[in-house]
């Protein structure tokens, strides 16, 4: 069956391509892949490639010509196929189709039509200007009626005889209801006259009949409202034609309200959706809980002053962030069962061997989480060199994927945000995420008075499946501690209690 | 946690390079993106006086035929990109992307639009509030004056010609064109928009953070 050459969509918004220039005349082959044609859309110039192999047979859309979307350009004859397989194109066929989806008809068959085998459905004629199309005469036409062109493989126009055709126009009907039973699945008075038939034996509602069988299903079948819909078929009924029409502008309509509500649209990155992929995993997946502690700062101001003004030039400049990576550290190496998964597939909670720290990094809008590995027995220094020069890549998008692997628990930072409390989403497959807010003054009461504290406030987002409450308050009470009292963050490697 | 891939744009700085070995070089490369040897690469780079004709070029684009033009100092192309006729020279600042847009949408549109918003970002960084109009690609600071053309091909989905930034040339050389078939355009640049003189390698700068961002 001979391919017809549509002028292709190349953007959402394309509406209308110009034929720049045919690279190809009638009577030329062309190979899969091969350019057929040049054409331009707003300052852009596509090269337009053959998807099938055949032999250019007809050039619809000359040259210097701009049109619509949809419209047969050209027709091709695929390999194996006789010269005259290839019928004139009908004039109401170079107008454009649109690629549009049409809902899903029913794949029931025209209920008048008995014998005929069933066609495929076919897409809604719109009620184009037609011209007097071409025609084809075939070999063997039946009694009394011939048959108008017919082929084309992706044809969705409707098969019918002349006389057919005549007849449904006067009487209102829509041919997309019906399967033929001429050569080809042409539509023949005779089927018409079985469909009229069908239409007379229907029941009235209250208020008439509405629609035609066909479309009555489908419209219930949709849950489409009939009275929304205009009927043009016999009695004022409505078609399928009517129907899909209908769908068709609603679809447009809802397209259209929805594009204008946004300014512009944004591709998503590699790293942006496997973001939206894992937070969405998390949370239909882990059922998250949350706690909450106010922790004392001064301590720990002190202890980083000291720690930095000691430690001169030769070690890193340590900061909150250094040091609660080593709190968290100390405090995941005495909670094992914090440090740990659910695996669903072996039902299991498996406890990790290492202490890998994820470290919620914004770059350049785009929020990457590399890992401080094997954070057990290593110095606060240690931990912020290597966090240093995890950061210091991810700035500059250094980072390879091992940097970002085998994470087993997640420190989020909005601290420097003003953020005065939240809780994260945990990244699966770990099973908790700390939050780290701003340091700020405020009221606190001490011994029964009220005074100025340096207060900041860390939450916890916990996946039950494998800590309970009380396990999770002991951890963070763990953090809270180490950060209040923080003389151990300081040890050595080898001395750690 | 999630798994990364780095930045896969390699954006090269050029230099001057005349039209002919430009074109070259980047039929070169989309072959070698085609054969998947190379990612995404975009050239930075200014050509030598030339006029060139895209594929929509309509006849009295040019005010004086191909001969006079050469005399004039003018190499003149005649290519297979989008858009009318347009001048390349010194002091501009001209990219060719050479992307495969499967990577970034398969929308031709989409694909113009990022370009153009790629030089309003850079030019927003040195104070110019440049827009785009619609109907006629390009960058525009108003109705009638034009900062930067565009002009793509597609092969494929995959990309060449590009934009041309007039940074601070010539304005003059405009001349013996109507740039991209629009009469009653005026061509500015940014060193005329300013008034003052311009770091061309700080606009270079710019330009590339922006490709990053749209197609990094």
């Amino acid at each position: 069956m001979p391919k017809q050459i549509r002028m292709p969509k190349l953007s959402d918004t394309m509406e209308e391509g110009r034929l720049i220039a045919w690279r190809k005349k009638v009577g030329d082959t062309v190979k899969r892949g091969e350019v057929l044609a040049e054409i331009e859309t707003d300052k852009a110039d596509m090269e337009f490639e053959a998807y099938t192999e055949g032999t250019v047979a007809q050039i619809v859309v000359e040259a210097g010509a701009t049109v619509p979307v949809g419209t047969l350009i050209a027709v091709l004859r695929l390999p194996g196929e006789a010269e005259d397989a290839v019928a004139a194109v009908p004039a109401a066929e170079a107008q454009p189709q649109t690629p549009a989806r049409v809902p899903a008809a029913p794949a029931g068959q025209a209920p008048a039509t008995a014998p005929a085998k069933p066609v495929a459905p076919r897409a809604a004629r719109t009620a184009a200007p037609a011209p007097t199309p071409a025609r084809v005469e075939l070999p063997a036409p039946p009694a009394g009626e011939r048959v108008a062109a017919l082929y084309a493989p992706d044809d969705d126009r409707i098969r019918a005889t002349p006389r057919a055709r005549r007849l449904a126009e006067e009487r209102s009907i829509d041919l997309s209801e019906l399967t033929g039973t001429g050569p080809h699945g042409a539509i023949l008075v005779a089927d018409l006259e079985a469909y009229l038939a069908t239409l007379e034996g229907q029941t009235p509602d209250g208020d008439g009949v509405r629609a035609t069988p066909l479309a009555l299903r489908m419209a219930s079948e949709q849950g489409t409202d009939l009275e929304a819909v205009k009927g043009s078929g016999p009695g004022g009924r409505i078609t399928k034609s009517d129907l899909l029409a209908h769908w068709k502008r609603e679809k447009a309509h809802s397209k259209e309200r929805e594009a204008v509500m946004y300014r512009s649209t944004l591709q998503l990155s590699q790293k942006r959706k496997a973001l939206i992929r894992n937070m969405v995993r998390s949370k239909a997946e882990a059922p998250h809980f949350y706690i909450q502690m106010d922790v004392a700062t001064e301590a720990l101001r002190d202890l980083r002053d000291q720690l930095n003004r000691d430690a001169g030039e030769k070690r890193p400049r340590l900061t909150y962030t250094h040091l609660m990576l080593k709190a968290a550290a100390l405090a995941l190496e005495r909670h094992p069962h914090v440090n740990a998964t659910y695996r669903a597939e072996e039902n299991d909670i498996a406890l990790y061997d290492a202490i890998n720290i994820g470290l919620a990094v914004d770059v350049q809008d785009e929020l990457v989480a590399p890992t401080v590995k094997d954070c057990q027995g290593h110095t606060v220094w240690q931990l912020a060199e290597e966090a240093n020069s995890l950061i210091q890549r991810a700035r500059m998008r250094k980072l390879q994927p091992a940097d970002y692997a085998d994470g087993t628990f997640t420190i989020s930072n909005l601290g420097m945000f003003g953020v005065d409390r939240f809780y994260a989403i945990i990244t699966p497959p770990q099973s908790s995420i700390l939050s780290v807010s701003k340091i700020a003054e405020r009221p606190v009461v001490r011994g029964g008075k009220l005074e100025i504290g340096q207060i900041t406030t860390l939450g916890l987002s916990v996946d039950h499946r494998v800590i309970d409450g009380v396990r999770a308050a002991q951890f963070l009470g763990e953090i809270k501690r180490l950060l209040e009292e923080p003389r151990e963050l300081a040890h050595d490697g080898n001395g750690h209690d | 946690m999630e798994t990364a891939t780095t930045s896969g744009l390699d954006v090269r700085r050029l230099g001057r390079v005349p039209y002919a070995e430009a074109l070259a070089l980047q039929e070169d490369l989309r072959a070698r993106l085609a054969a998947g040897e190379l990612g995404d690469t975009v050239l930075l780079l200014e050509h030598p006086d030339v006029i060139t004709f895209g594929r929509g070029a309509k006849p009295g684009s040019a005010l004086a035929d191909d001969d006079a033009l050469r005399r004039g100092g003018y190499e003149v192309f005649r290519i297979g990109r989008g858009g009318d006729v347009t001048w390349h020279g010194p002091g501009q600042l001209v990219g060719y992307p050479i992307l495969d847009l499967r990577r970034h949408g398969s929308d031709v549109h989409r694909y113009l639009r990022a370009l153009e918003g790629v030089l309003i970002g850079a030019l927003e960084h040195f104070g110019i509030a440049a827009t785009r109009r619609a109907g006629y690609a390009g960058v525009w600071l108003d109705e009638r004056r034009k900062i930067a053309s565009i002009g793509v091909g597609i092969r494929a989905w995959r990309t060449v010609h590009g934009f041309a930034l007039n940074v601070d040339c010539d304005l003059a050389r405009f001349g013996a064109i109507v740039p991209c078939g629009l009469a009653d355009v005026e061509m500015v640049s940014v060193a005329s928009v300013l008034g003052a003189p311009v770091d061309r390698a700080r606009i270079e700068a710019q330009v590339e953070h922006e490709l990053r961002k749209a197609f990094g």
